[in-house]
């Protein structure tokens, strides 16, 4: 019954989907209260019906319900009740049926939030992201259909590709980067709204920027879970590999990132809108065209699990939604003109567009390299594709460029500024950051990039710190509170901007511990006897045995090995080689699982690559790598950034702003809410 | 209303979109094999039998090298369309070659005993000739010309119309007898 079930409330999501689109653009142009609760109706029960989609595609992975086409293709009934769930997007359409059911998630949730403030324009908003989302269900419904029954019912399946059931991060990095993708298409959608209205104000960019910093945070966690997985899985010791799949997730990521930026200037200042419009659709685009790269089977990806037909539709779904966003700008232009002009380049709002050049000459660079391999050969007639030293080399100048700016543009001030005033706020941060590459020097660093970034990196430091700092001392000696209290008065008065110092910490030490494992990383390979051993770094790795285990699902082969510091044991490490079961038979090539001994000083990584089969010899791959779990610890820091900058704002009743607080280093750091937003409530609240 | 921002998605987005849809129906992975339009390199392997076969004594018939082995599941599906191609061709004087790759003696016997083809399996024992013929992965299969040059080749497993199609030209060459 799971497959009439499930296909059943595809079809009802579509056709509730469709319906509150309709609803939505009625609602937003007749102004129309009946309509606007018509289709936050519609967006409700639609997300009902995916939810029952989805969780009858689970109900049928679970009881192996083998005439689901879906379930025919990534169930077996060796694979654990864990990888089993997981497996729901393992392939294509079980992607896909996530991805429509994300996409009601967002959906309901907009409606909910905003069931009475906004509502000017939310009608249009809703009615744009149901388009959206009424073609990802028309997709699971028809071209991607996961429910489609099969006959003769197989017996038995494959399982999920044993890649994807090889670690327990693979529950978390694609939900994560699904949830990124998708909810671009919230931000996208509330400024399709607000330009389809019209008269449009500054009440929107709130709803604006929380919905896109929401998808930012997801995007984040997804990419560095991506990199963590590949660590923890591929065994090569790398966690980017500049992949087609990578690149796909990580140019919506650089555009989002531009435009959280110039949104800001926006917001203040009233200028780079169209800017910042064209940033947010562009990062819309991007994500569509993500999708593309995953599933069309044209790039050449470890993550291109499935070569299919819908290939041609995304594209087509690409190209309308390219011609409704220059359609929107075209229509819309005299709305987002500026209000003003740049106030020159040694300014806050200077540094922010610098910024955005450079994160747009980032995304330029990826997006080229990516599609090389098909340039070339519609232009030559050969297959090149670029690779690593491509990527490298034109991403390493525009990182230290980013990193940079994050050191200079929070020491500018907003507007016009003297040259006095900027040299006293970059002296003592470039003085750190110089103190801070003789320091490496001392440690032994030569190499003259790594010395700059980590120069760099002392530098935005000092400056990032240095904000938090003046604003809480002086919040001390006005209130005589203590440090901490201070400090958390200071940031909650403040929490978007702190919030995005804490996420600009985040990457500073992400680019420090990218910087540390690419320069110094170490690698021994050695064949061990059993008791023989090999020394990396600090550590002595001893080889005890290797032996076999047999699971239900796959067949593996673990070495165990002790790690020892001047003599000290501190962990057994167990690589292993694992042969996934395939319709009854054990695959040949068999998938790695690295073991790793982690240190805030970096990781012990090994990985089994030859044994013998009577267990006496192994030969084990061991490498040191510097620094590696600060890249996972700071994307828990830019996450808790995030948080922090989404916060609520306390309402702040009409108190005066006193002189001395978290204010008084930057004033107006924080717009008070717009008019317009209280505005809109009100207006509502009297219909 | 500015038609710039059309004008410029139309300039810019149209040939980026060809160019991705450039892309459809190819294979983003397959390696461009240097060989075709080459002399095969040649080779003396044994059958399961210890019987030695060399490719150049074979001069003046097409001869189809197919590397497989056992344990590789889309070779197990391409076996079938050999083993029929091959009988079919007989008469055409077009000789087939197995060749196995990285594979046991006994699990290739047992294999041929259920499912038996009527031409030579040879056993590529240190894999020099996988290496000579810069095989990646199995199945791969080669078609060669009565004159011993390459004719082309064929990443993963055969279908029926792909083996006519590619056996075309080297019975057009003259291979008939």
């Amino acid at each position: 019954m799971n497959g009439p079930i499930g296909a059943g409330a595809v079809h009802a999501a579509l056709a509730c989907a469709a319906f509150g689109a309709v609803c939505g653009f009625v609602g937003g142009r007749r102004r129309s209260m009946d309509a606007w609760r018509l289709a936050r109706g519609a967006t409700y029960a639609s997300f009902a019906a995916m939810s029952l989609a989805i969780l009858t595609m689970v109900r049928a992975l679970l009881t192996h319900d083998f005439s689901v086409w879906y379930v025919s293709r990534v169930g077996s009934l060796e694979t654990p009740p864990f990888y089993t769930v997981i497996s729901l997007w393992s392939s294509l359409e079980g992607s896909i049926l996530l991805w429509g059911w994300i996409l009601t998630v967002y959906a309901a949730a907009l409606a909910f939030v905003y069931r009475r403030r906004h509502a000017d324009y939310m009608p249009y908003t809703l009615g744009v992201l149901l388009s959206v989302s009424a073609f990802f269900t028309w997709l699971i419904a028809g071209p991607a259909d996961p429910f489609e029954p099969v006959f003769p019912v197989p017996s038995n399946g494959p399982g999920p590709n044993p890649l994807l059931q090889n670690h327990p991060l693979m529950a978390l990095h694609p939900p994560m980067l699904y949830a990124g993708y998708v909810g671009m298409a919230v931000p996208f959608a509330i400024a399709s709204g607000a330009l389809l209205r019209g008269r449009i104000g500054t009440a929107w960019l709130r709803p604006l920027r929380l919905w896109a910093l929401i998808p930012w945070t997801f995007l984040t966690v997804g990419i560095v879970a991506g990199g963590w997985w590949s660590y923890e899985v591929l065994g090569w010791g790398g966690y980017w590999a500049w992949d087609p799949v990578e690149n796909a997730s990580f140019l919506p990521w650089l555009s989002a990132t531009a435009f959280i930026h110039s949104l800001m200037v926006q917001e203040r200042r009233g200028i780079l809108k169209t800017w910042s419009l064209s940033l947010l659709m562009v990062t819309f685009l991007l994500t569509i065209l993500g999708t593309f790269m995953t599933r069309s089977g044209v790039f050449n990806s470890v993550h291109s699990f499935s070569q299919s037909s819908i290939g041609p539709i995304f594209l087509a779904f690409l190209g309308v939604a390219l011609f409704w966003c220059a359609g929107l700008l075209a229509t819309r232009s005299e709305l987002i003109a500026s209000d003003g002009a740049l106030p020159g380049p040694a300014s806050r709002e200077g540094a922010f567009l610098l910024n955005n050049v450079v994160f747009l000459a980032f995304t330029l660079t990826v997006l080229l390299g990516t599609v090389y391999p098909l340039l070339a050969e519609a232009i030559r007639g050969v297959r090149v594709s670029v690779g690593l030293p491509y990527f490298n080399r034109m991403g390493v100048p525009l990182g230290l460029a980013v990193l940079s700016l994050m050191g200079v543009g929070p020491a500018l001030p907003w507007g016009r500024s003297d040259a006095a005033r900027i040299r006293a706020q970059l002296l003592w941060p470039g003085l750190f950051g110089i103190a801070v590459a003789c320091g490496c020097v001392a440690f032994g660093v030569v190499q003259p990039l790594p010395l700059l970034t980590f120069g760099l990196a002392g530098f935005v430091t000092f400056v990032t710190l240095r904000e938090f700092w003046v604003p809480t001392r002086s919040r001390m000696s006005s209130s005589g509170a203590g440090a901490l209290e201070s400090l958390f008065h200071v940031v909650s008065r403040a929490r978007r901007r702190y919030g995005g110092y804490v996420v600009h910490l985040g990457v500073v030490a992400m680019i420090v511990a990218i910087t540390a494992s690419w320069n110094y990383k170490l690698k021994v390979e050695a064949t061990l006897d059993r008791g023989g051993s090999f020394r990396i770094g600090d550590y002595d790795v001893t080889f005890r045995d290797v032996r076999p285990v047999e699971e239900s699902h796959r067949f593996s082969v673990v070495a165990t090995l002790d790690v020892a510091r001047d003599g000290e044991p501190v962990a057994v490490l167990q690589p292993r080689s694992n042969h996934y079961k395939i319709m009854g038979q054990f695959q040949r090539e068999p998938i790695g699982t690295p073991a790793v001994h982690s240190t805030a000083a970096g990781d012990v990584y090994l990985t089994l690559l030859a044994f013998e089969k009577d267990g006496s010899q192994a030969t084990i791959q061991g490498l040191w790598q510097p620094l590696v779990p600060w890249i996972w610890w700071s994307a828990g820091l830019m996450v808790l950034g995030s948080f922090v900058a989404m916060w609520p704002e306390r309402r702040r009743r009409g108190r005066a702003r006193g002189g001395v607080d978290g204010e008084a280093h930057a004033p107006r750091a924080e717009p008070a809410p717009p008019p317009g937003q209280a505005g809109a409530a009100a207006a509502e609240a009297a219909r | 209303m500015k038609w710039g921002y059309v004008v410029g998605a139309a300039a810019l987005g149209l040939p980026f979109l060809a160019l991705l849809a450039s892309g459809f129906g190819k294979d983003p992975s397959a390696i461009v094999s240097p060989l075709p339009g080459h002399e095969a390199p040649d080779f003396t392997l044994s059958d399961l039998d210890g019987k030695a076969v060399r490719l150049s004594e074979l001069r003046g018939a097409p001869v189809v090298i197919n590397f497989w082995a056992t344990w590789c599941i889309p070779c197990r599906q391409e076996h079938e369309v050999l083993a029929r191609g091959a009988a079919h061709h007989a008469a055409d004087g077009v000789q087939f070659l197995g060749v196995v790759y990285q594979d046991e003696p006994e699990s290739i016997r047992r294999f041929l005993a259920r499912s038996p083809v009527d031409y030579p399996t040879l056993v590529d024992v240190k894999g020099q000739t996988a290496i000579d013929y810069g095989v990646t992965g199995v199945p791969e299969t080669f078609f060669v010309r009565p004159d011993g040059v390459i004719d082309s080749k064929k990443v993963g497993p055969l279908d029926p119309q792909d083996l006519e199609r590619r056996l075309g030209p080297l019975l057009a060459t003259g291979g008939g007898s």
